[in-house]
């Protein structure tokens, strides 16, 4: 009996000093500490859970160049599969990482009201960031005219086609929506996917066609209003565009049946097998189709911005970032400066054409001069991806560009564009779906929350 | 008085575990769900019952509870009728019960996200899966996530797939309880096997078989994983949960209060089932 008390007693105990340890602090999602078990003090940035190869590649021309710069600090990137959600939760405790991974201007906005992000005028002085940078790009980072963010890429949505398919039926790129309509009804006729997509195992997918119909039926000068609180999204051009978007979702032009049992992987997977003409999507999917394009496949891929409409008849591109890069306003002031030095070589040309090489679709950097980046030394997808983004470049810099809803809607507003697939399912009417966006919209606006908007059409200075 | 402080010492961890991470934040959820509270700015304002009001003129709201109720009715039938069936069968096989017990737990002990991944691709994927190849002999059929009527009974189905072998078990070893001379008293006296089972076995395992419907009621209306996984919640919210819609609000759409407020109606109908059984079981123990 005594010896079972005395057990009792030292299990407590064990369960005690157990729980006190569980409540200790791991030294990497610490804000204010960051010593490695070395000398080196160490910086911590979080990604998102990248490929394995994705990794290698990140932690070579990023952490590796710049460890290998200097000796006091070490860089070490932390790839997490729920960066989003691990970031607000960390950043809500005051803690998280010294440089913050968001997934665009509108989930940086309430980090910045929250105060957790630090202003970064100084730096941006320091490195020169708003000459090198994209205008639009540049400011869409600003709120209340400081910078809290800079993107890493840039990013649209347009429409990959597999020229090999397109050659192959005798059907010339499209550069009207009537004409990418027609080829899609006779793919359709022939049992091939109008166009391959869909939404597997990441609702927000839906974003894309919701962002790219705005900007080619809506227009952007629309949207522009619209997010300005000038114009209710409840209007006509607006509601048109909505029911647009359901009417190809009706036609199966989103990959027919389809849409909800296909990832990017497997729809680009589709087009380089030559099962559809044309996969409409992000200029990210770069980095999965290069699995697909391989081989003698890898000059079939190629990407055009959406054909012209009556509404938008120039080259025109839904204006997106990959990601975004901020510093957390809560550590050491030299781990600050450090997040700032690593940021900015992520700002590099020479940066770019490095990651690209091996890594396209994901580090097209927002540079206004993209010229030192040697396309010509690139192969495959990397060299196509890399002239597509110097058009994106070039067209923003010329004011053609829309608003896509993950980098300039406010969050609540965002998800109401998500539900799309409640018009195009016909459980809700497009202008039910848009009063909606109004009520969330109003309480954003008043709260501040709505990112800083570049005006479209407006040519750079 | 020594004793009484020893047992204070024994229960405190639990208790400190209790109050840390359930009692404190049960009371902040409460306290969140009447305020617009983003999950990040330290601004947080009182707006009263604003959330509440908001939810009861939102259909994705109800639609939600409803999904709820429905996933209750089909975990609370399906699997238990599956599962009482094979461990009655079970029960009678000693030599070979361990073998399909490890059979059926298999799925069970797989996480959830491993689970989901063989579904989609084995059976849903539209290129190598079962409805790949149903395309290629001719039947040109939609996977079932994608239809709006039949998307929450695909989640249900691999989600009881994955929790009915549990069950089995579970009624097994209850089964396993009951005394063998009062079962082959019943043979002595002629019982045939469902008189067997509906007055020795099942009487024995009555309270186990109550505890576990209890348990179903709770963890349907905290389902979450597989319709995460599976569906998202789409297509145009016709899986969604209470589950799913309070992670949207909290993680998508950076409304906590609101998310805090849907939180609390799930806990609120796996209390009434608690209640409940609490109930039941104290009857019993006075009769």
């Amino acid at each position: 009996m005594k010896l079972k008390r005395i057990l009792s007693i030292l299990l407590v105990l064990a369960m005690t000093v157990g729980m006190m340890a569980g409540c200790g602090k791991k030294s990497s999602e610490s804000a204010d500490d960051g010593k490695s078990d070395g000398a080196k003090e160490e910086i911590v940035m979080w990604f998102w859970g990248a490929e394995p190869y994705a990794q290698k590649v990140l932690n070579a021309n990023l952490a590796d160049k710049y460890n290998a710069s200097q000796d006091k600090y070490t860089l070490k990137i932390e790839y997490r599969n729920s960066v989003d959600s691990d970031m607000t939760t960390a950043l809500a405790a005051n803690k998280g990482p010294d440089i913050v991974y968001g997934s665009g201007p509108s989930f940086v906005m309430p980090l910045v009201e929250a105060g957790k992000l630090e202003p970064m005028d100084k730096y941006a002085e320091q490195y020169g960031w708003a000459d090198r940078i994209l205008k639009p790009i540049y400011e869409s980072g600003t709120v209340d005219g400081k910078l809290y963010s800079l993107a890493n890429s840039l990013n649209t949505v347009g429409v990959f086609y597999n020229k090999k398919v397109l050659e192959d039926n005798g059907w010339a790129v499209p550069t009207t929506v009537a004409e990418m309509e027609k080829i899609m009804d006779e793919a359709m006729a022939k049992g091939m996917y109008a166009s391959v997509t869909g939404n597997k195992g990441w609702k927000p997918v839906n974003e894309n066609y919701a962002s790219l119909f705005l900007t080619h039926y809506a227009g952007a000068d629309t949207v522009y209003k619209c997010l300005k609180g000038e114009e209710k999204w409840n209007n006509e051009a607006v509601v048109s565009a909505i029911e647009k978007s359901a009417e190809w979702y009706d036609k199966g032009y989103l990959a027919g049946k389809d849409y909800g049992n296909m990832n990017f992987s497997e729809a680009l997977q589709m087009l380089a097998d030559e099962r559809s003409p044309f996969f409409i999507g992000p200029t990210l999917g770069y980095q999965w189709a290069q699995s697909f394009f391989t081989d003698d496949k890898v000059d079939n891929l190629a990407f055009i911005p959406f054909p012209a409409t009556d509404k938008v008849t120039e080259p025109t591109y839904t204006l997106s970032v990959c990601c975004t890069f901020s510093i957390n306003a809560n550590v050491a002031q030299d781990h600050k400066d450090e997040a700032a030095k690593i940021i900015d070589i992520m700002m590099q040309p020479e940066f770019t054409e490095e990651m690209t090489s091996v890594w396209p679709g994901y580090w097209g950097t927002p540079l206004k001069d993209l010229s030192t980046v040697d396309v010509e030394s690139m192969t495959g997808l990397s060299k196509s991806y890399m002239e597509t983004i110097k058009n994106i470049a070039a067209a923003v810099n010329d004011g053609n560009f829309g608003y896509y809803t993950n980098v300039f809607f406010p969050s609540a507003t965002q998800q109401v564009f998500i539900d799309i697939e409640n018009v195009w399912y016909g459980t809700e009417s497009a202008s039910d779906l848009m009063d909606k966006a109004d009520t969330e919209f109003t309480k954003e606006l008043e709260k501040g929350l709505v990112p800083p908007v570049p005006q479209a059409g407006v040519k750079a200075e | 008085m020594k004793k009484s402080a020893i047992n204070y010492f024994l229960i405190a961890p639990a208790l400190l575990i209790s109050i840390a991470i359930i009692l404190v934040p049960g009371i902040l959820t409460i306290i969140m769900s009447f305020t617009d509270w983003n999950g990040i700015s330290p601004n947080i304002n009182f707006i009263g019952l604003g959330n509440f009001q908001e939810l009861f003129a939102d259909d994705v709201f109800w639609k939600s509870i409803f999904n709820n109720v429905k996933w209750t009715i089909l975990f609370l039938t399906i699997p238990v009728a599956l599962a009482l069936l094979v461990s009655a069968l079970l029960v009678e096989k000693k030599k070979s019960r361990s073998l399909y017990q490890v059979i059926f737990l298999i799925p069970y002990v797989l996480a959830p996200a491993v689970n989901a991944m063989l579904w989609l691709n084995i059976i849903f994927n539209p290129m190598s899966g079962v409805i790949g190849y149903l395309r290629t002999i001719g039947l040109d059929i939609g996977s079932p996530l994608t239809n709006m009527s039949g998307a929450l009974y695909a989640v249900a189905a691999v989600d009881i797939w994955h929790y009915w072998g549990y069950l089995s078990v579970i009624y097994l070893a209850a089964l396993r309880q009951t005394p063998t001379d009062q079962v082959e008293a019943a043979r002595v006296d002629g019982c045939n096997a469902w008189q067997v089972f509906r007055y020795v076995y099942f009487p024995s395992m009555k309270s186990t078989f109550k505890l576990m419907y209890v348990m179903i009621i709770i963890f349907s209306f905290l389902a979450f994983d597989y319709i995460k996984l599976l569906t998202g919640g789409g297509p145009a919210h016709s899986t969604e949960v209470l589950g799913t819609y309070a992670y949207t609000f909290a993680f998508s759409a950076l409304q906590v209060g609101k998310a805090s407020a849907v939180g609390l109606f799930m806990s609120f109908f796996g209390m009434i089932a608690s209640v409940i059984y609490t109930k039941l079981s104290k009857n019993e123990e006075i009769a």
